[in-house]
């Protein structure tokens, strides 16, 4: 096996084990066992790969290509950059902490459950490595058709009206994506990433652009996000906030920007002032939202609308915060819904009404809960305060305000991040916090543990990443070279 | 050296995680222990830091870095410490006075049950604080500066159950993440101009800018100065911040986070002096300040609130003096106020737990003869606050008022508000020292008196005073509030400000002539004296009667209407507006949007109502038909 298979391998690896499940008719914990095992190999391929990965080389890495469809010059290609590599560990990691806590709850019908949690992992990983636009929708839909069926099997009560908004939602945003991509592909001869020229085409912009607003989410595209984030099963919605997420944020970089340059550019104002949109209208719906899922969700929406200001700032700051403030709220989104799954198996409930006083007598959620709080508001010194203050820093060379808004959102984060941790951890106890509700178990650290002290690390050396993303110190050079 | 500064910064830091990750398997009192060890262990750092320094040939500074923290671009700042004249005096005062305070917390805490937690965020905040004053670039001042702000917030939200403790400590930590704001502006004007952070590189660049833009570089390092050290009209967390335990008080609230303001102006003060209208306006908000909490605190009932009042008007002396130009001054202030404050917050803390968590000062008449060494030291600190010869406030005050002298018709109205403030000062402190120490114990006193504290769970009967841990460190900041301002008498000899001249050196006109310097001397010590002669006749003998007028009166009581204020512009429109987008813009508009939308598109299409079977596929088969149509156009019409 040569060295370029290990892109291959992350893909096919979970999708393999997928159908290993779905065929092979083992018991439920074999079937966990499995999972959780091929999740964790996931994290050990992805940390060979880094490993060897050359950060100071531009191109492509572990890059892989097959003929698929000659005529239309469609190819099997993968390949990772150095900001792709960072996507797919955030996806390994969180798929493999989202897959250890369906298994610690034990979620019923294991086969298609951990099938599809599989499945997912390897579509995700797909998204983040295809190199051919074909292959990126084919991966793209791969992602969202797991997502569809663990939300409607698996969720909450009003679980069918959030996945048909869900699907809609997508599904629009994915269509005009496949048109885009067509015409695309037909109008410059090849689907490929890395050899497909530039276009000029506002409208071909716009296609994606549609699609990958509604992933992230932008405001007012968002309609889908609160009822989804409420009624998944809480390790599918960490993993579609910490991580599906951020395939919308990344075509933005990886083809919107990369392959449009002329409309980006102009366009560049409105989107900005949709990301700053989305941040401060997230921001001020979190800070009203009543229940602790809500909280979490509009600030990802809030997140989102940062990312893409600080990706159409268009400077060097810019794209290295983006970068960072991707794998940083990743990490934090996943470990906040991970906690909120937490706290509902305790009390059945999200609400802050009904919740308060947890911190006495649970020491580790109490500080679980309060580091990954923290972190998440951007104390400074964290990893999401680095990954801000860069995004906000570029913004500030685009044009002032952008600075200001994403200023004045911090204070924002502060307020409803510390109403959060108040309402569920301090105070007089809630009427569904009874004694007998136990502190973290084994389980849960294990899991929740290792999010947060990567978390640690990233805070100690957020350079690891934003100085890794790009290779050489010019990152908006190589996006208009399209990192050749 | 480095070396040094290495250890006091991670030293506490690692008592913290000792303490953190040790979890249960440390016994509760062992980690007041370790938390102390840490600090001390900083200090040692400190100090070899410092005689490094003096030993080292040129004074200008040294930088160490560990790895490249945060890189962009082109963009770098490292994880670095600067070993410099104004670094190693913070690193001194912040691990010195914070050993104490720690020490002290040991016998102050004891018994309640969270102490472990308690000990782990000291040790954190003194890390942080550390962090804040030795970090070698503006972005490390700026994480010390948020980190102190967060453990700040843990400390005030230590006794988590209170409503009001919890609700204090958010306001701090927002007020404080605004300042952290408007930094993060002036950082991000900063990395525009010049590409980087560094101290040296941005203070040449703040030459080259125009003068608007430095003016808003300043202005924005000053908002975080002032909602750090609380200034006007950034001050309303500082009273609230007081529903945390008592020694939190006295290190974070008093000795070291809120006056670090000061610090910044020292520091950035080529920035400053570049843009003089904004430093001045930092000494008038100082002037303001020290007057209008010199007030406040005059009719407040709890007694850590009039010390926090205190607090406030103190630092705005050395918001004063370091904003006409004399940042030794304003750094020298800083040092001795460090000692006397946090004694007068450590003394207040005895008579609290004395007094099982009781801090009404009204209900604490005549203790002072059952604790008469707590009464003494209280004492002494009085004095050194108001500035009375030879206790250490005297020595560092009065230069802050003469050097005001040079300015013009504004540098006047700085020296009358300073002098009046004088005048306040001895009022205030003393209203305080006669209403709480002299004459018989009351009866709420008598019964009270050596009752278990509110969080002494396992009901070991304390004698006298308070434990050894508690009085020992008190003693130690008695004597410093004594000598410590004798290192220097500024008409004779400076050591504090020749030290400080390679890092901050005292602007020309800040320098006040001899008789300037003499007449200040003399008006302030008078005045002081005046101030604690006039509380003595209304609070200590009885012989004076307060003129009460009761729309001041009523202004002061409800710290004239900050808090309302902001509320009614701020919070309420905030939340007014997110309500309303909630109610008006997304339940009504976004969420049903999609499916909406879906359904609206087929009866715009003409197929209309039968096709709208409320079945999925068809949706998502017209959906997709339409999307097709959409390549088509695309096709054909581009």
């Amino acid at each position: 096996m040569t060295v370029s298979s290990f892109t291959t391998l992350l893909v096919c690896l979970p999708i393999g084990a997928a159908l290993a499940v779905w065929i092979l008719p083992l018991s439920r914990f074999a079937t966990g066992s499995l999972a959780v095992l091929v999740s964790l190999l996931e994290v050990g391929i992805w940390i060979e790969q880094a490993a060897r990965f050359d950060f100071n080389r531009p191109g492509l890495q572990f890059a892989q290509q097959t003929p698929w469809i000659k005529d239309l010059h469609v190819s099997y290609h993968v390949g990772e950059y150095g900001f792709s590599l960072w996507l797919v560990g955030l996806t390994v990691v969180c798929m493999a902490a989202a897959i250890g806590y369906g298994f610690w709850v034990g979620r019923d019908r294991a086969r298609a459950y951990f099938g599809l949690m599989l499945f997912l992992t390897g579509a995700t990983v797909g998204v983040f490595v295809a190199q051919d636009l074909l292959l990126f929708y084919a991966f793209f839909e791969a992602m969202l058709i797991p997502l569809y069926v663990l939300v409607g099997v698996w969720g909450g009560a009003g679980r069918l009206g959030a996945t048909v908004k869900f699907l809609i939602y997508t599904m629009a945003g994915s269509l005009l994506m496949l048109a885009a991509l067509i015409v695309y592909g037909l109008k410059v001869g090849t689907f490929d990433l890395v050899a497909g020229p530039t276009s000029a085409s506002r409208w071909i912009f716009l296609g994606f652009m549609f699609a990958f607003v509604i992933k992230s989410p932008l405001f007012p595209f968002h309609g889908w996000l609160p009822d989804t984030y409420r009624e998944a099963p809480p390790e599918v919605t960490a993993v579609l906030s910490g991580v599906i997420a951020k395939a919308g944020t990344y075509g933005m970089l990886r083809i919107a920007l990369t392959k449009f340059p002329e409309p980006a550019s102009y366009y560049r104002t409105s989107i900005l002032a949709l990301g700053a949109a989305a941040l401060v209208y997230g921001s001020l719906l979190a800070f009203r939202a009543k229940d602790f899922r809500g909280v979490v969700a509009y600030s990802s929406l809030a997140q989102s609308g940062l990312i893409t200001i600080g990706l159409f700032s268009g400077t060097n700051l810019g794209y290295d915060g983006a970068v960072l403030q991707m794998v940083a709220h990743g990490l934090v989104s996943t470990a906040l819904f991970l906690i909120a799954g937490a706290v509902e198996r305790r009390t059945t409930t999200g609400e802050f009404a009904l919740l308060g006083g947890m911190a006495r007598g649970r020491p580790a959620l109490a500080t679980l809960l309060m580091t990954v709080g923290i972190i998440s508001l951007a104390v400074p010194g964290s990893a999401a305060f680095a990954g801000e203050f860069l995004i906000l820093a570029g913004a500030y060379q685009r044009a002032w305000w952008w600075a200001a808004i994403g200023a004045g959102a911090i204070v924002l984060a502060a307020m409803y991040m510390l109403r959060l941790i108040s309402a569920v951890l301090h105070q007089a106890r809630g009427s569904t916090v009874h004694d007998e509700a136990l502190d973290l178990r084994p389980g849960e650290l294990a899991l929740l543990v290792p999010l947060v002290g990567l978390l640690l690390v990233l805070s100690a050396w957020p350079a690891g990443v934003s100085h890794h993303s790009f290779a050489g110190d010019n990152p908006t050079q190589a996006v208009q070279g399209q990192f050749k | 050296m480095t070396t040094g500064a290495w250890l006091c910064l991670f030293a506490p830091l690692g008592g913290a995680l000792l303490i953190a990750l040790g979890g249960t398997r440390i016994p509760r009192s062992a980690a007041g222990w370790i938390s102390t060890a840490s600090v001390f262990v900083a200090f040692a750092g400190a100090v070899w830091s410092f005689f490094g320094l003096r030993s080292h040939g040129s004074q200008h500074g040294v930088v160490s870095t560990a790895w490249s923290w945060l890189e962009a671009g082109t963009f770098k700042a490292g994880l670095s410490v600067l070993v410099d004249p104004l670094s190693t005096m913070m690193m001194l005062i912040v691990s010195g006075v914070g050993g104490l305070i720690v020490l002290y917390s040991i016998g102050y805490m004891h018994g309640d049950p969270e102490e472990r937690r308690y000990f782990a965020y000291m040790s954190f905040f003194v890390f942080s604080m550390l962090m804040l004053v030795e970090g070698g670039n503006l972005l490390l001042l700026l994480v010390g500066w948020g980190l102190v702000g967060l453990s700040s917030y843990l400390l005030i939200g230590f006794w988590h159950e209170k409503p009001s403790a919890v609700a204090a400590a958010k306001k701090a930590f927002v007020m404080n993440a605004f300042g952290d704001a408007t930094m993060a502006l002036a950082l991000f004007v900063l990395i525009a101009h010049s590409g980087s952070l560094e101290y040296a590189a941005s203070f040449a660049t703040a030459g080259n800018m125009s003068q608007t833009t430095v003016n808003l570089v300043a202005l924005g390092l000053l908002g975080g100065a002032a909602a750090k050290s609380a200034q006007i009209p950034l001050h309303t967390w500082l009273p609230d911040a007081m529903e945390g335990p008592t020694p939190v008080s006295a290190l974070i609230h008093a000795a070291t986070m809120v006056t670090a303001g000061v610090y910044l102006i020292a520091r950035t003060h080529p920035i400053f002096e570049q843009a003089r209208t904004i430093e001045l306006v930092g000494a008038g908000m100082g002037a303001l300040t020290l007057l209008v909490a010199g007030l406040i605190a005059l009719v407040q009932t709890d007694i850590k609130r009039v010390i926090a009042y205190s607090t406030m008007s103190q630092i705005g002396y050395m918001f004063l003096g370091a904003g006409v130009g004399g940042y030794a001054n304003g750094m020298f202030h800083l040092l001795t106020h460090a000692f006397f404050k946090a004694l007068l917050f450590m003394g207040a803390g005895l008579v609290i737990h004395a007094l099982a968590g009781e801090q009404d000062i009204r209900k604490m008449r005549g203790i002072g003869k059952l604790m008469p060494w707590t009464r003494w030291m209280f004492l002494a600190a009085s004095l050194a606050l108001v500035g009375i010869f030879p206790f250490a406030g005297f020595f560092s005050k009065d230069p802050i008022i003469s050097s005001t002298l040079n300015l013009g018709w504004y540098g006047y109205v700085f020296w009358v508000a300073a002098l009046a403030g004088t005048f306040l000062t001895g009022l205030y402190t003393f209203r305080l020292f006669f209403i709480v120490f002299p004459g018989e114990p009351s009866a709420f006193v008598r019964e009270h008196f050596g009752s278990h504290h509110a969080g002494n769970g396992d009901g070991r009967q304390r004698h006298g005073e308070g434990p050894w841990t508690m009085l020992l460190p008190v003693a130690v900041l008695a004597v410093l509030s004594v000598v410590g301002g004798w290192i220097q008498f500024e008409p004779y000899w400076h050591p504090v400000t020749n030290w400080l001249a390679p890092a901050a050196r005292t602007l020309g006109v800040a320098v006040p002539s001899s008789t300037q310097e003499w007449v200040s001397t003399g008006l302030a010590l008078g005045l002081g004296l005046a101030g604690i002669g006039v509380a003595y006749a209304i609070y200590g003998a009885g012989r004076l009667v307060v003129p009460t007028v009761p729309v001041v009166q009523r202004a002061l009581e409800h710290k004239l209407y900050f808090d309302e204020a902001y509320d009614a512009v701020f919070y309420r429109p905030a939340a007014a507006l997110a309500t309303w987008l909630r109610r008006e813009i997304e339940e009504p508009v976004i969420l049903p949007a999609g499916p909406d939308l879906g359904a609206t598109a087929l009866e715009a299409g003409g197929v209309v109502r039968r096709l709208q079977t409320g079945m999925l596929r068809t949706y998502v088969f017209f959906l997709g038909t339409g999307m097709v149509v959409v390549a088509f156009v695309f096709l054909v019409v581009r």
